[in-house]
């Protein structure tokens, strides 16, 4: 098989199986059409894209595939009611910190920076592990009574503030301690010392 | 002028933050000016304490049910900060020499004080999370302080992913839980725990795999077995203060965690994580000792020795849940006597390290008693305490734990047993170092470094809190029940 062919046709390939999965559960009957279809879909773009994000190489492609994972949980936010925190995850995690992180990698990265993943040992384990620990958590959600938490509630933002501002007012402004010290820290561990390694 | 009752239950929080501040820039103003930071430091500490006792003198309850002020707060409040005092004094003579900053050390170390305040005054699981993160993301930061240093880095990047994950699993769990009673308060989460618990209605799948989740990721955090492996090389790569600091704050803020967790919005439940507890206990206890009788390196065995001293206090809690009230004191006096203890270890390690290049090896402590008389003489205090030896304070802890647990029968007495054991095992490690410091001779014949006086005071307070706590346990034991009471 000539190897355009193959680029071409493996993502396509994987594109049609991500969308005829959801269709075709919806077709049997397993999830209702018009409501959990997009979330079906855009829960495959999320965890496909975030698998991509730490199994790639390249890692302007990593961060590039986070932008990508960022978008499709934005859009779960959009279906589950929340479209304030929606535009925050549009705004800060895909606007800000990917844009932010796609140029510390462009101004830091090295030519000669190891291609190969380190931390790759106990990869069979790990696996093994997060299937078990992914079915039970399948279970448990299947074999729980939600009660009135099922149906989608829509989060007025104006009662979004009322809870942030009154309910959590403390944790908001605790928050922003954890942020302040985060910065202190990581200032000094990302500092160049005078003399030392670049 | 009165301040809104919301802000005056806070104050010592402010306080604490203000502190970091004040350090901060004190440390910008006068570069290079160690003493100056490190008498600020601990001025303001004074400051956060007395904030603590003042605003501890009556029972708040602020933000809606978020935060409450009770005896247990203040309790922990003044211990998190004498903690962090000691740590500050004993930490200069180590970090000076590797060139590393006192100001930022002192800083962030305030911050991770801070969270641990906040864990020990949160009553919702969300200000709790946050208190948990504020606690330990320091903590990650002043693993790697040594930068230079690669076991440094190693350690501190081992401690920062387990950590990070085990924060995801305890926000994870802590999202079922919320989905599933409606509530973060503690008080309303009890609330519909306890409707299981007076049989309306079971316990709903999801809501049991929460509160499993959360189990786990506060089993990560006191570092219980199996959830122990960042401990050893995040421990043994840290700088030597930093490992005293990190072997004892981040896991007596985990216990407050735990006794607001467990006690308070779990207490309906007891007879159903007693058995988790038992196991927790019983295994922490065992394997922590086991691997440390095998360690050469003093640090190491230190760290796997905390895993171990983790198991005792678990027992206080076993004790609580079988209906024995002494072992919730017990737990918190066992925390204030460990801390104590462990520090002063820690801090005559830390002074031994002085010069540059001298490893934590058993090596280094060859001849120490010949060498330089009043360290030894003081390790040698601290690792009886820790043996449990009387008249120590670890002594005193360690016998009113298992007393406790010996009273409440069945199961956790059997769990006692297994604690006096274990306790007979550790004697071997710890008096091992004793033996190299006073029947060996020096491997080195380099003059003794002259210590600070800072460092002489924080070994002098520590020493007397070890003596003092198990000779006069009297009036911290007033102080422990009255807390105890307030949750239990």
């Amino acid at each position: 098989m000539p190897r355009s062919l193959l680029n071409i046709g493996a993502p396509l390939l994987i594109v049609g199986a991500l969308v005829s999965l959801p269709v075709g559960l919806a077709f049997l009957g397993v999830i209702r059409f018009n409501e959990d279809l997009l979330f079906f879909l855009l829960a495959e773009v999320m965890l496909l894209s975030g698998l991509l994000v730490v199994t790639m190489r390249d890692i302007i492609r990593c961060g590039l595939a986070m932008i990508v994972c960022f978008g499709a949980l934005a859009g779960i936010y959009v279906i589950a009611g929340a479209p304030l925190v929606a535009a925050a995850q549009v705004l800060i995690y895909i606007g800000a910190i990917s844009v932010l992180i796609l140029f510390a990698i462009m101004l830091t990265q090295t030519k000669d920076a190891p291609a190969s993943l380190v931390f790759q040992t106990q990869a069979l384990g790990a696996a093994v592990a997060s299937v078990i620990l992914a079915l039970i958590v399948v279970i448990t959600v299947a074999a729980t009574d939600w009660g009135e938490l099922g149906t989608r509630l829509h989060t007025a933002t104006d009662a979004l503030a009322q809870v942030l501002f009154r309910d959590y007012v403390l944790a908001f402004e605790v928050v922003s301690v954890l942020l302040l010290a985060a910065v202190i820290g990581g200032v000094y561990v990302a500092k160049r010392e005078e003399g030392g390694p670049p | 002028m009165t301040l809104p009752p919301d802000l005056v239950a806070v104050l010592p929080l402010v306080a604490a933050v203000l502190a970091a501040i004040a350090v901060l820039l004190v440390d910008l103003a006068l570069p290079g000016r160690r003493t100056a930071v490190v008498l600020t430091a601990l001025v303001a500490l004074g400051v956060v304490a007395f904030a603590a006792v003042a605003v501890g003198g009556e029972e708040r309850v602020a933000f809606g049910g978020a935060y409450t002020v009770d005896a247990l707060t203040t309790f922990l409040h003044v211990l998190f900060v004498a903690i962090i005092a000691l740590t500050i004094t004993f930490a200069p003579d180590y970090l000076v020499p590797r060139a590393l900053p006192v100001g930022e050390f002192a800083v962030v170390l305030i911050f991770a004080m801070t969270g641990a305040m906040l864990l020990a005054a949160s009553t919702d699981l969300l200000l709790l999370f946050l208190g948990l993160e504020l606690m330990v993301l320091p903590g990650y930061m002043l693993a790697a302080f040594h930068k230079s240093d690669g076991y440094s880095t190693e350690g501190a990047i081992k401690y920062f992913l387990l950590g990070s994950f085990s924060s995801a699993i305890f926000l994870f769990g802590l999202a079922f839980v919320w989905g599933l009673t409606g509530s973060t308060r503690v008080a309303d989460v009890a609330g519909a725990l306890g409707a299981f618990a007076a049989g309306q209605g079971t316990l709903s799948a999801g809501l049991a795999m929460g509160l499993a989740f959360m189990t786990t990721g506060v089993a990560f955090k006191i570092a219980a077995v199996p959830f122990h492996y960042w401990t050893p090389d995040a421990y043994q790569g840290s700088p030597t203060p930093i490992t005293g600091y990190l072997s004892v704050g981040p896991k007596v803020g985990a216990f407050a965690l735990i006794l607001r967790l467990f006690v308070e919005a779990m207490g309906g439940l007891r007879a159903d994580w007693l058995p988790v507890v038992i196991v927790l206990a019983a295994v922490t206890m065992t394997l922590g000792n086991l691997v440390a009788l095998t360690q050469n390196n003093v640090k190491r065995m230190l760290a796997y020795s905390s895993i171990a001293h983790t198991g005792y206090m678990l027992l206080g809690l076993a004790a609580w849940a079988a209906g024995r009230m002494e072992g919730l004191e017990g737990l918190l006096y066992y925390g204030a006597a460990y801390s104590f203890m462990n520090l002063g270890a820690f801090a005559v390690v830390a002074a031994l390290q002085k010069r540059t290049g001298v490893t934590s090896n058993l090596g280094t402590f060859a001849g120490l008693g010949r060498r330089e008389p009043l360290l030894g003489v003081l390790m040698t205090l601290f690792l009886l305490s820790l043996t449990g030896i009387p008249p120590t304070a670890g002594f005193f802890a360690k016998a009113y734990v298992i007393l406790a647990a010996v009273q409440a029968g069945g199961a956790v007495a059997i769990l006692a047993v297994i604690a006096v054991l274990n306790a007979a095992a550790a004697a071997f490690y710890y008096l091992r170092v004793v033996v190299y410091m006073f029947m060996r001779d020096s491997e080195t014949d380099a003059p003794a470094v002259a210590h600070g006086r800072l460092l002489w005071g924080g070994l002098a307070a520590a020493t007397a809190l070890t003596i003092l706590l198990g000779l006069i346990p009297g009036p911290l034991l007033e102080v422990v029940g009255r807390a105890a009471r307030a949750i239990g």
